[in-house]
């Protein structure tokens, strides 16, 4: 275990699914404490199967990846559990406990920690009001809008304070001012420390924050940064 | 709009809503139910094992059937020649502590009540009496003495009674043997079934497990909503069963009642007898949090 600042190492990563071609091969790649990536790649590319490498639902079918330098070919099924809550994942698809109401969504990632059901209390209310939830905090997540839902995903994803957070489209379901909100949601976070990685298809997004840009073409990652010119002229790594 | 209060939560595996619940439980009360009888059943065999090996422990008597002969004198030399086989024999027997052939004395005060005073039992072809002390801890087989002694003197025979009656208890030994396996099979039927309706529920539930270990939540927090919900089906199972076994027991031991005899009539259910009956519910609630909790994460190890 070699203990440096990144917060994930990725080396001759490949991912197939089943006996299939690999979507993914050779990805190498360090994510260092602190930064902020956007990851980005036509529909298809692997951005999610990249993405679910990383919040740890799935294993590379070759290479070597570490996650806070833990080397996962050497990590237990009780460290994966202690290291996923150091991650916060807000899907492309939700995943939300539909027979559960935004707050019992909210609260899980605390619940699965134990804290104290008063502090738990405490900071969902916090949250899911600052996300304009407060009126439907009680309500099942099956009756909420595409938005609303999308909303709850991102407050779950960060409710613990992450120091990873891993947001596939975040912001895809909602209107440009509550995205500027979130965007500043995942920035403020970032300055908190919370590296941050969101995959995107917004040009919008992608142009409004100056971050570079883990991009996915031709079964390959591609880095950009905000400062090239060109999106051809980007450093193959 | 419910206000969830945060005590109430909801659980994140919405296990109560399974239809698998309702087949369970009735799995459970039935078995509870079969469990509770055949039970009841071995108890009662036990306490009437036990009080007749309280009958025969102790000692055992050994009769010698007198030599049939005109020639008194010679009869009776021959009889005790026979007692003095059975005797030294018998006090080579592992477990016997003492071996008393009575006296002429004691054989009449024995026969007195039936022949009166003035008969002198010399006359008679009397069977001579030995009295056999057992020593209580020793494991004799009966059957096997019988033959022994009969080998040793040919004359001799070991209280017929006794001898019925160890058969008897062979005989019930058994029938608690298979009345064991009966409860072994039982318990191991409803575990089985809480195994695999667990096992289901969790393939049910794959996708919401998978989010609870992407959130972080280890198998014992997932396994602990089975335990729960599991352990709720076995007691009350388990109360279901119960409450139509207990009549039942009770309808049984009255028809046993009815044997003439008596010899059933040593069998009663003590009060640890109806407290461990009693406690059956717990038991079948054990059982199912124990087996909910093993299968989750067994099941759970084959997940990312
Ligand atoms: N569970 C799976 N089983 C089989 N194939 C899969 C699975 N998940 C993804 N794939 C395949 O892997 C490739 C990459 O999918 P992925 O979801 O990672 O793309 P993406 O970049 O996230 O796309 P989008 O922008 O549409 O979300 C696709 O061709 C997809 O069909
Ligand atoms: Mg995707």
């Amino acid at each position: 275990m070699t203990d440096n600042k990144n917060i994930i190492e990725m080396n001759n990563v490949g991912i197939r699914y089943g006996q299939g071609p690999e979507i993914l091969s050779d990805i190498k790649l360090s994510l260092p404490q602190g930064s902020f990536y956007f990851l980005t790649g036509q529909s298809g590319a692997g951005k999610t199967s990249l993405l679910s490498l990383m919040y740890l639902a799935q294993k590379p079918s070759r290479g070597q990846i570490s996650v806070f330098n833990h080397n996962l070919n050497f990590t237990n099924r009780d460290q994966l559990a202690s290291l996923r809550r150091r991650i916060g994942v807000v899907f492309q698809d939700f995943r939300l406990l539909d027979h559960l109401s935004a707050f019992d969504n909210v609260a899980l990632p605390l619940r699965v920690s134990g804290m104290d059901e008063k502090e738990i209390k405490k900071r969902v209310t916090e949250l899911l009001t600052w996300v304009e939830l407060e009126e439907h905090m009680f309500d099942k997540t099956s009756i909420l809008s595409g938005g609303e839902k999308q909303r709850v995903a991102i407050a779950r994803s960060v409710i613990n304070r992450p120091d990873l957070l891993l947001a596939d489209e975040p912001t895809g379901n909602v209107d440009n001012i509550i995205a500027g909100k979130l965007m500043k949601l995942f920035v403020e976070l970032n300055k908190l420390g919370t590296t941050v990685v969101i995959a995107t298809h917004s040009d919008k997004i992608i142009n409004d924050f100056k971050y570079p840009r883990l991009h996915l073409q031709n079964r390959g990652l591609h880095i950009y940064y905000p400062t090239d010119t060109s999106m051809f002229g980007g450093l193959n790594v | 709009m419910s206000k969830t209060s945060y005590i109430s939560r909801k659980q994140e595996l919405p296990l109560k809503s399974e239809n698998t619940s309702l087949f369970l439980q009735i799995i459970i009360s039935i078995a509870v139910f079969i469990f509770a009888i055949t039970l009841s059943g071995v108890l009662s065999i036990d306490s009437m094992i036990s009080n007749w090996n309280k009958s025969i422990l102790g000692s055992i008597t050994v009769q010698i059937i007198p030599v049939n002969n005109t020639n008194k004198e010679k009869a009776l030399a021959e009889t005790m020649a026979y007692q003095e086989k059975a005797v030294e024999f018998l006090k080579s027997v592992n477990g016997v502590t003492k071996v008393t052939p009575l006296t002429d004395e004691q054989l009449d005060e024995l026969l007195s009540p039936w022949l009166g005073d003035d008969v002198d039992i010399s006359d008679l072809p009397t069977p001579r009496i030995i009295d056999v002390k057992i020593s209580p801890d020793a494991e004799i087989d009966f059957a096997q003495l019988s033959m022994d002694l009969a080998q040793a003197s040919p004359q001799a025979t070991l209280d017929s009674h006794k001898l019925w009656l160890n058969k008897l208890i062979s005989f019930a030994d058994g029938l608690n043997l298979i009345a064991s396996t009966v409860l072994l099979l039982v318990a191991a039927i409803t575990s089985g079934a809480i195994f695999y309706t667990t096992q289901m529920s969790l393939g049910l539930h794959h996708n919401i497990i998978e989010i609870l270990h992407i959130i972080g939540a280890k198998d014992t927090y997932i396994a602990q909503q089975y335990t729960k919900r599991m352990g709720f089906l076995g007691f009350i199972g388990g109360i279901i069963g119960l409450f139509f076994a207990v009549p039942a027991i009770f309808f049984i031991g009255n028809l046993a009642l009815n044997i003439e005899g008596g010899i059933i009539s040593d069998a009663t259910l003590g009060f640890g007898d109806w407290a461990v009956i009693f406690s059956l519910p717990l038991f079948a609630m054990f059982i199912a949090m124990f087996t909910a909790y093993y299968t989750v994460k067994q099941t759970l190890k084959k997940m990312l």
